[in-house]
């Protein structure tokens, strides 16, 4: 679309439903409406069960500007609640997925009941506000024709109940799935992992089998026959509301909690002395005081210990974590104390989200959404510089690209003397890693920002450091 | 006039919900099936001529 000197930006990861459509202008986030959708907007914002969503903010902050825009070719603009940091399904934890699932039923059972539907199902509605889910798809919601089935079912099953399905029946980690396939699971796919006596688990029956086979009986019909026919044949509201209140049920049923991984026990068991870690605490406390920061990143953040403390100072966090059910209990954890500025992920710092979709930016790349004011990088060095081989300057070249010019980098050098580095050390052969120490780690450091504040830990064999990243 | 949606909602997509509906479901896609089948019989004899 062409847009002359209206300081407008396109948000790439919306252009699906053509009539309306999320755009940047002056820092805010707004959706223009075509005629069609403006008046369904309308009729949605005087109904009673958006108001109670908006009011238990269920669903992103949402307000028409008055008057419309002239500048701009939409028959009205809505300007929505900005969300703090943009993060994709395949980053999130299973308590977050289906938290995620359990929302989007709830949104579309109280849409049904006052005569709206949503248009799709798909796991890109939701977001987070913190450990709290929101729905954003302002656009989604329409007035509900009598006698038709949910629209957005088929996308509900592969970008959030197939994934479940894979991760609270088989074990199966659901999030490289996701990352691959920009429309999620196809249940033909997924029905073949569903064999034997799988077939008897909770949904997998009707929801994948049934499914995939009347997907594939009924590929010739068109959906505007089927529908009619639906119709005719008495489909009615309470059976769109039964279907979701099954599906309700069924999600609740999968509560799968991830077994106890490698890292999950790891601030009782890691190899810390009391001391050394009240100082660590103390020095991020200090570094988030004296920054402020509006967004900060923890990486490697496991239990959230210091995403929490940051928390205290900043605007909102963002804790990265590669273990998958470490994150998931931070997230169960975060969720349950209602904490809305604490956003754990996650993902693997050596492999993190690619741009992906269309022209692989309708959904952003991890590195073009993190600019954070304080990025924090605590006993992570090592398992990438050991652990997976990543050359020590490319380490701290990764980390300043995920700062803002002249926020902070708050980074642990971890000896090659100290127990855990020695212990990732055996792993590889000896002397491979000669610039592994820290008269090889703080030049590089020294090159990349200005060294403010620098403590050794009482154990001796640990070193923090805060940096001003150059501008 | 039907509405389309912008979005495929997939023929058997919208078919198995009525399946997945409990039994006034099943119902519903019963009769579904049994009108298609009516249909073709009711059809075949011209569809022949
Ligand atoms: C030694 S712990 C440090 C935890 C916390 N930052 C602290 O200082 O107490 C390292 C954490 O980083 C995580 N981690 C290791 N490699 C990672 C990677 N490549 N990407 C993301 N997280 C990683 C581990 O799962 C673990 O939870």
């Amino acid at each position: 679309m062409a847009f002359f000197d209206t300081g407008v930006q396109a948000e790439p990861g919306s252009f699906r439903d053509p009539g309306n459509r999320v755009f940047h202008r002056h820092g805010e986030v707004l959706r223009g409406l075509d005629e069609r959708s403006a008046r369904d907007w309308r009729a949605l914002a005087a109904a009673d069960f958006f108001r109670d969503l908006l009011a238990a903010g269920k669903v992103c902050g949402t307000e028409e500007l008055t008057p419309a825009p002239v500048d701009l070719p939409w028959a009205a603009v809505l300007r929505h609640e900005r969300i703090p940091f943009v993060s994709h399904p395949y980053e999130w934890t299973y308590g977050m997925l289906r938290d995620a699932a359990l929302l989007h039923l709830d949104v579309l059972r109280m849409a049904l009941a006052d005569g709206f539907t949503t248009k799709d199902g798909s796991a890109y509605n939701l977001q987070w506000r913190g450990a709290t889910p929101v729905f954003i798809d302002v656009g989604s919601f329409e007035p509900a024709r009598d006698g038709e089935p949910w629209a957005g079912y088929r996308q509900f099953c592969q970008t959030l109940l197939y994934p479940m399905l894979l991760q609270a029946h088989l074990g199966v980690d659901f999030q490289p799935w996701l990352r691959a396939r920009i429309d999620g699971i196809e249940p033909d796919q997924i029905r073949r992992l569903f064999g034997g006596t799988r077939r008897w688990r909770p949904g997998v029956l009707t929801h994948v089998h049934l499914h995939g086979a009347m997907q594939a009986r009924n590929a010739r019909a068109s959906t505007a026959d089927v529908r009619a026919q639906l119709r005719a044949a008495g489909y009615s509201r309470e059976l769109a509301l039964a279907t979701v209140r099954g599906l309700e049920k069924l999600v609740r049923r999968l509560d799968h909690r991830p077994g106890e991984s490698y890292w999950s026990d790891y601030q009782r068991t890691c190899a810390y002395s009391v001391p050394d870690r009240q100082a660590k605490e103390e020095f991020v406390d200090r570094a988030a005081t004296a920054t402020a920061p509006g967004l900060v990143l923890d990486l490697g953040a496991n239990d959230g210990r210091y995403a929490r403390i940051a928390a205290r100072q900043a605007g909102y966090v963002v804790a990265v974590e590669q273990d998958a059910a470490v994150a998931d209990a931070l997230y169960r954890a975060l969720r349950a104390a209602g904490e809305q500025r604490v956003l754990p992920l996650v993902m693997d710092l050596a492999d993190p989200s690619p741009g992906g979709g269309w022209r692989g930016v309708e959904r952003a790349a991890f590195g073009d959404r993190a600019r954070a004011d304080l990025v924090l990088a605590l006993a992570v060095v090592h398992h990438l510089a050991i652990g997976r081989n990543v050359p020590l300057a490319e380490v701290l070249d990764q980390f300043v690209a995920l700062t803002a010019p002249g926020g902070s980098l708050v980074v642990e050098f971890v000896h090659p003397e100290d127990p855990m580095a020695r212990r990732l050390l055996a792993n590889k052969p000896d002397g491979l890693f000669p610039d592994y120490r820290r008269e090889a780690f703080e030049p590089l450091l020294a090159a990349r920002g200005r060294i403010v504040r620098q403590a050794e830990l009482p154990s001796g064999t640990r070193t923090l450091y805060q940096v001003v990243v150059h501008g | 006039m039907t509405h389309l949606a912008y979005l495929d909602a997939g023929s058997g997509s919208l078919i198995v919900q009525a399946v997945v509906g409990g039994v006034a479901g099943a119902a519903v896609a019963a009769k579904l099936y049994w009108r298609r089948l009516v249909a073709r019989f009711r059809r075949q004899p011209t569809d022949r001529s």
